[in-house]
C-alpha cells in the first residue's frame, strides 16, 4: 500500500440528484511508471473516475490514493498533470505557447518574484520533450489541433507531474495525428518514466500506447459472468456504444479475461474488485504476459 | 461654448479637470478588466451588473429621502455602499448561475435567462424606488435626494468633485493591485477554467475575485457613463485591443490607450458641441473599435483566430 501511483479501493460515486451511481465499487490500481488505459462506453463513468483521481469531486465512498496521498494533496504538490478531453481553453487569449506552459509551472510563484530558474528549466524541458520548442513563441490560438495538444501535454508535464492524466486524447485527431500522438507519448514515457492514465471509449487508441487496459462501465459488474468473457460478449455489453468499441473484435493480440467480485485476477494477482475486467494488450510495449 | 473657453476661469477649468481625472481612473480600471471581459465573454454579465446598479441607486435614494441627510443622498457614502453591495451581489449571483451546472448537473435556469431576469428586475425596482423616494422626500419635506433620470442612465462625469476623483483613484489602485497580485492564477484560470482547478488553481476564488473587481469597476463606470452605457467601457477597449494584437502586454497597453483616448476625445467633443459626455465617450470608443476592425481587415493587425476545429 502506498507504492501505487494511483489506487482506487471500492470507490462508489453518485452525482447529487442522480438516480444511480456513476461509479460503483471500483477497485483499480496503477503502478508507478505504468501506462494504463481505462476503456468504457460514453457515460460509463470514465470522466468521473478521472475527476475523483484529480480531487475535483469529493470521495463519497471508498478510498483513493495518489502516491499514498489524497487526490487533493497530490494536486496541491503538482503530482498530477491533466490534459482535458476537448480543449476548453479560451484559445483566443493573447498568450504564447511558452506563457501557457509557464502559467502551469509557475502560477504559485509569489507575485513579486519573477519565475524561478527551476520552473524555467521545467518549461524548457517540457517544451522540448513534446517537440513544442519551435512553437514556443507562437500565439496559442494560431496552432493546429495536434500542435495545441502538444502544448497542453507540455503544460501538464511542466508541473513536474508524476502522473499524466489524459481524457479522450484522440477525439478529433486524424489517423496520422493518432500515430504522432502515440509516438509523442512513448517519447515522454521513455524520458520521464511518468505514470500515464488514459481514458477513452476507443480501444484502438488505448491499445496503441498502454501496458494495461481496464474496462469500466457503471453497471458492468452486474452483467459480467466470471468465465467465458470474449471480445464478442464485451462488445455486447457495450452494445449502446458499439461504434466506439468496433476495434475490440478485430484487434489482434488483445486478450480479454474477467473475474468476479473479490476473486483474484488470474493474470494480475491480487487485485480483486467487482469491476474486475481486464483487457490485456499483448504485443504492446511492456505488455508481455507470463 | 467653445472648448478653450472652459479654461478662461478656474471654476470651469476645474470642472473639466476633475472630469478628466475621475474619468481617467475609471477608464483605466475598466480598460484593463475589459480584456478579460471580452476573452471570457462576460459582456452580458457586465451589462447585468451595471443595470443592477440602478436597483442600488433606488434603495439609496429611498434611504436618503427618508433620513434627509446629505451623506445618505445622491453621491453620498450610503449610496456608494449600497450600489457596490448590489453590484457585487449581482455579479456573484450571475456567476454562480453560470457555474451551477458543473458538478451537480442541475442548472436551475439558463445563464442568459438568469442575467436577463436580474437586469430587468433591478431596472424595474430601481425605477419604482427612485419615484417613491421623490414622493417620500416631498411628503417629509426633505430635499429631493434622488438623481435625475439622465444622470442615472447616461452618467454625470461633469458633476464629479475632487472627492469623486479620490474614490475613483482609490478603486483604481485597489483593482490594479489585486489584479497584479493574482495575475498568474487569475490568468491561468481565465485561460482554462476547466483544467486550472486540476492544477491546483482555486477556481471559485478566482471567479469571485474577477466578479468583485468587475462589480467595483462597473459601479465607478456608472458615474462616468451611466447605467446604460457603463458596460460599454468594459467591452470596447478590450475588444479593440484584441483586434490589434495577440501579445498580452501590448493588448493591455492598447486597451488602456483606447480607453483614455476615448475619454479625452469624447469629453472634448461633448464640451465643444454641448452634448452629454457619457454617450460621446462611448461613441468615440465605438469609432476606435470600427477603425481597428478596418485595420485588421487590411491585414496589418493580429492574426485571425484559428478556425474552430477542436
Amino acid at each position: 500500500m502506498g507504492t501505487e501511483a494511483v489506487q482506487f479501493e471500492q470507490v462508489t460515486y453518485r452525482y447529487p440528484g442522480a438516480p444511480s451511481p456513476a461509479l460503483e465499487g471500483v477497485t483499480l490500481s496503477v503502478l508507478p511508471g505504468e501506462r494504463l488505459g481505462v476503456l468504457g462506453p460514453n457515460g460509463g463513468g470514465k470522466s468521473t473516475l478521472l475527476k475523483l483521481a484529480l480531487g475535483l469531486l469529493p470521495v463519497q465512498q471508498g478510498r483513493i490514493g495518489v502516491f499514498g496521498l489524497t487526490p487533493a494533496e497530490a494536486r496541491g504538490r503538482g503530482l498530477i498533470g491533466y490534459v482535458a478531453q476537448r480543449i476548453d481553453a479560451e484559445l483566443g487569449f493573447p498568450l504564447s505557447v511558452r506563457q501557457v506552459v509557464e502559467l502551469a509551472a509557475g502560477w504559485r510563484t509569489p507575485p513579486w518574484r519573477r519565475l524561478g530558474g527551476q520552473a524555467r528549466a521545467r518549461v524548457d524541458r517540457a517544451l522540448e520533450l513534446t517537440g513544442a520548442s519551435a512553437l514556443a513563441d507562437r500565439p496559442i490560438g494560431s496552432l493546429s489541433g495536434g500542435q495545441t495538444q502538444r502544448a497542453m501535454i507540455a503544460r501538464a508535464l511542466a508541473t513536474d507531474a508524476k502522473v499524466l492524466v489524459l481524457d479522450e486524447p484522440l477525439v478529433g485527431i486524424d489517423a496520422a495525428g493518432q500515430q504522432q500522438f502515440a509516438e509523442l507519448l512513448a517519447t515522454v514515457h521513455r524520458a520521464t518514466g511518468v505514470t500515464i492514465l488514459i481514458v477513452s471509449h476507443d480501444l484502438r487508441a488505448i491499445a496503441a500506447g498502454c501496458d494495461r487496459v481496464a474496462c469500466l462501465a457503471r453497471r458492468l459488474h452486474s452483467h459480467v459472468s466470471p468465465q467465458g468473457l470474449t471480445p464478442r460478449v464485451l462488445a455486447e455489453l457495450f452494445s449502446h456504444d458499439v461504434a466506439g468499441l468496433a476495434g475490440v473484435g478485430g484487434l489482434a493480440g488483445v486478450h480479454v479475461h474477467a473475474h468476479g467480485p473479490d476473486e483474484p485476477c488470474p493474470e494480475h494477482g491480487p487485485t480483486p474488485g467487482p469491476v474486475g475486467l481486464t483487457v490485456r494488450g499483448r504485443g504492446t510495449a511492456g505488455g508481455g504476459t507470463p | 461654448m467653445n472648448l478653450l473657453r472652459y479654461f478662461d476661469s478656474w471654476a470651469t477649468a476645474e470642472l473639466v479637470l476633475t472630469a478628466l481625472a475621475a474619468g481617467a481612473c475609471v477608464v483605466v480600471m475598466c480598460s484593463l478588466l475589459s480584456v478579460l471581459v471580452v476573452l471570457k465573454r462576460l459582456a452580458f454579465i457586465g451589462q447585468g451588473v451595471s443595470h443592477s446598479a440602478f436597483g442600488g441607486i433606488g434603495v439609496a435614494a429611498v434611504i436618503g429621502a427618508a433620513t434627509g441627510a446629505a451623506w445618505a443622498g445622491q453621491g453620498g457614502v450610503v449610496e456608494f455602499g449600497v450600489v457596490v453591495t448590489f453590484c457585487i451581489g449581482a455579479a456573484l449571483g450571475m456567476a454562480s448561475v453560470g457555474t451551477a451546472g458543473g458538478a451537480g448537473r442541475s442548472r436551475p435556469i439558463e445563464v442568459d435567462t438568469g442575467i436577463g431576469l436580474f437586469l430587468v428586475a433591478s431596472m424595474a425596482l430601481g425605477g419604482l424606488l427612485v419615484e417613491a423616494a421623490r414622493a417620500l422626500a416631498q411628503r417629509l419635506g426633505h430635499p429631493v435626494g434622488a438623481r435625475s433620470w439622465e444622470s442615472i442612465l447616461f452618467g454625470s462625469i461633469l458633476t464629479a468633485g475632487w472627492g469623486d476623483v479620490l474614490v475613483a483613484f482609490g478603486l483604481l489602485v485597489l483593482t490594479v493591485g489585486v489584479a497584479w497580485l493574482a495575475r498568474r492564477p487569475l490568468l491561468f484560470w481565465a485561460f482554462d477554467e476547466t483544467c486550472a482547478p486540476a492544477f491546483g488553481v482555486p477556481g471559485t476564488l478566482m471567479r469571485t475575485v474577477l466578479m468583485v473587481l468587475l462589480a467595483l469597476a462597473t459601479v465607478t463606470a456608472t458615474k462616468l457613463a451611466g447605467v446604460v452605457l457603463a458596460s460599454a467601457l468594459l467591452v470596447l477597449p478590450g475588444a479593440t485591443a484584441l483586434k490589434l494584437s495577440r501579445r498580452l502586454w501590448s493588448v493591455l497597453a492598447l486597451s488602456v490607450a483606447v480607453g483614455v483616448g476615448g475619454l479625452v476625445v469624447g469629453l472634448a467633443v461633448s464640451l465643444q458641441a454641448d452634448l452629454q459626455p457619457g454617450p460621446c465617450i462611448v461613441l468615440a470608443m465605438v469609432a476606435a473599435f470600427v477603425a481597428a476592425g478596418f485595420w485588421n481587415r487590411l491585414g496589418s493587425g493580429a492574426a485571425p483566430p484559428r478556425s474552430e476545429t477542436a
